[in-house]
């Protein structure tokens, strides 16, 4: 038992060592980029464009739209790369500014040339292996671009990506109250959408 | 509780949001109806469908030299190259404001007595570092020379001209200079850099060009 506990201890500990390590790391990549070290804002780029693309698709139904948003994102963080002071990790900083261009941008987008779906097919993307599907006919991704973008913006912040309806909230500047409304109504959207 | 009711509350039940008594009711329903028991197994086998999306996923093309280019761009034309961000955006927000303030005649400041500033002399821009790329050197001495005869045209239809709009003119011409001088300096630190020589031009450009349409329009006035 005591062998198993250390095991788990040394493993835990070894866990912790690494997220130091890694954010150590982190925090000397942002502060060379800081000081206008392109290279070092590359390695940052690399660790995290696969999550912040991820979000720019969900978050615009749009495979084309979603790698334009991404490098928007990447080009303000380097312009607003001094006011990040290293308390949280870098994603974490990048994650609210993320949701802020994906939907601005969209909603100019939309004002401008009125696009709703323009890629063949996104969800193609994101089939990974190992994730099957629940049933045959059921295209999420599909359903979730049918949503309006309010309530789909809440839908992917919440049930896909985990966030609580404050930290919506805090990033969609609406009252967590609001946040709840929008995610049943994507939630019955997509219920009805899905045929169930 | 009716089905209908249940389905109103089906999201708080799936969330553990409902408080005791609630629950309960929606429990009870759900043990009794079948109907239900297939909306509530619908509802909950979207959302781990949902939460099992993946969160990382690789673009199809690499997107950082995109990204690359246009920091790149920026950090030439501010900070990169001693420029302050502020004077490109000043000095690109000038003509409008100018001629806001020329049609409305809305005042800045209450200052009532204020003069167009002196043309420069000549023998300010010699004293000053030399632009080493000799068409850019012609060049900002044909536009200071430009900038020259339109002060001077300037000054001498001082009288006719309300005090306001020379307040807005002499605080526009002020932040001109400033981005002029900024880009020279960056300049005499990076000679070669190509998009400074263009900005310093740029730069002059717009000051002439401003000084022409405050003369046209106060004549016109």
């Amino acid at each position: 038992m005591e062998g198993l506990a250390g095991a788990v201890l040394g493993e835990t500990l070894t866990h912790m060592r690494d997220n130091e390590d890694r954010r150590a790391a982190e925090r000397r990549l942002v502060q060379a980029a800081q000081n206008g070290d392109l290279l070092a804002f590359e390695r940052l780029y690399r660790e995290n464009e696969r999550k912040v693309f991820a979000l720019c698709l969900r978050l615009s139904s749009d495979a084309a739209l979603a790698e334009e948003l991404t490098q928007e994102v990447f080009v303000r963080a380097w312009r607003k790369l001094a006011s990040f002071r290293g308390e949280s990790a870098f994603s974490s900083w990048l994650y609210p500014l993320t949701v802020n261009v994906a939907l601005s941008e969209r909603r100019a987008r939309r004002r401008r040339d009125a696009r709703i779906f323009a890629t063949d097919d996104p969800a193609s993307l994101e089939r990974a292996p190992g994730v099957p599907r629940p049933e045959a006919g059921f295209d999420l991704q599909k359903a979730m671009a049918s949503l309006p973008p309010g309530a789909r913006a809440v839908f992917v912040l919440h049930d896909v990506e985990g966030r609580t309806h404050e930290e919506i909230a805090a990033m969609l500047d609406l009252a967590p109250g609001t946040s709840k409304a929008q995610l049943f109504r994507a939630r019955r959207l997509l219920r009805e959408a899905l045929g169930s | 509780m009716t089905c209908q009711e249940l389905d109103e509350r089906l999201d708080g039940w799936v969330d553990g949001e409902l408080d005791a008594r609630a629950a309960a009711e929606v429990e009870a329903h759900l043990a009794a109806c079948a109907l239900c028991q297939e909306r509530e197994r619908r509802l909950r086998q979207l959302l781990a469908h949902a939460a099992s999306l993946p969160r990382s996923l690789t673009p199809p093309r690499d997107l950082w030299p995109g990204i690359a280019r246009r920091v790149e761009r920026e950090r030439s034309w501010s900070w990169a190259g001693g420029l302050q961000p502020w004077a490109l955006a000043a000095a690109a927000t000038v003509v409008v404001g100018l001629v806001a303030v020329l049609w409305t005649g809305r005042a800045p400041s209450a200052v009532r007595t204020v003069e167009i500033p002196a043309a420069t002399p000549e023998a300010r821009l010699a004293a000053l570092p030399s632009v080493s790329d000799p068409v850019v050197a012609a060049a900002e001495r044909d536009y200071e020379a430009a900038a020259n005869a339109l002060l001077e045209a300037l000054q001498q239809r001082q009288a006719e001209i309300r005090p306001e709009t020379l307040v807005a003119v002499r605080a526009n011409l002020e932040v001109i200079d400033r981005a002029l001088a900024e880009v020279r300096e960056a300049l005499v630190k990076n000679p070669s850099n190509p998009e400074l020589n263009r900005m310093l031009v740029a730069t002059h450009r717009k000051k002439v060009d401003v000084l022409r349409r405050v003369v046209r329009l106060s004549t016109a006035l």
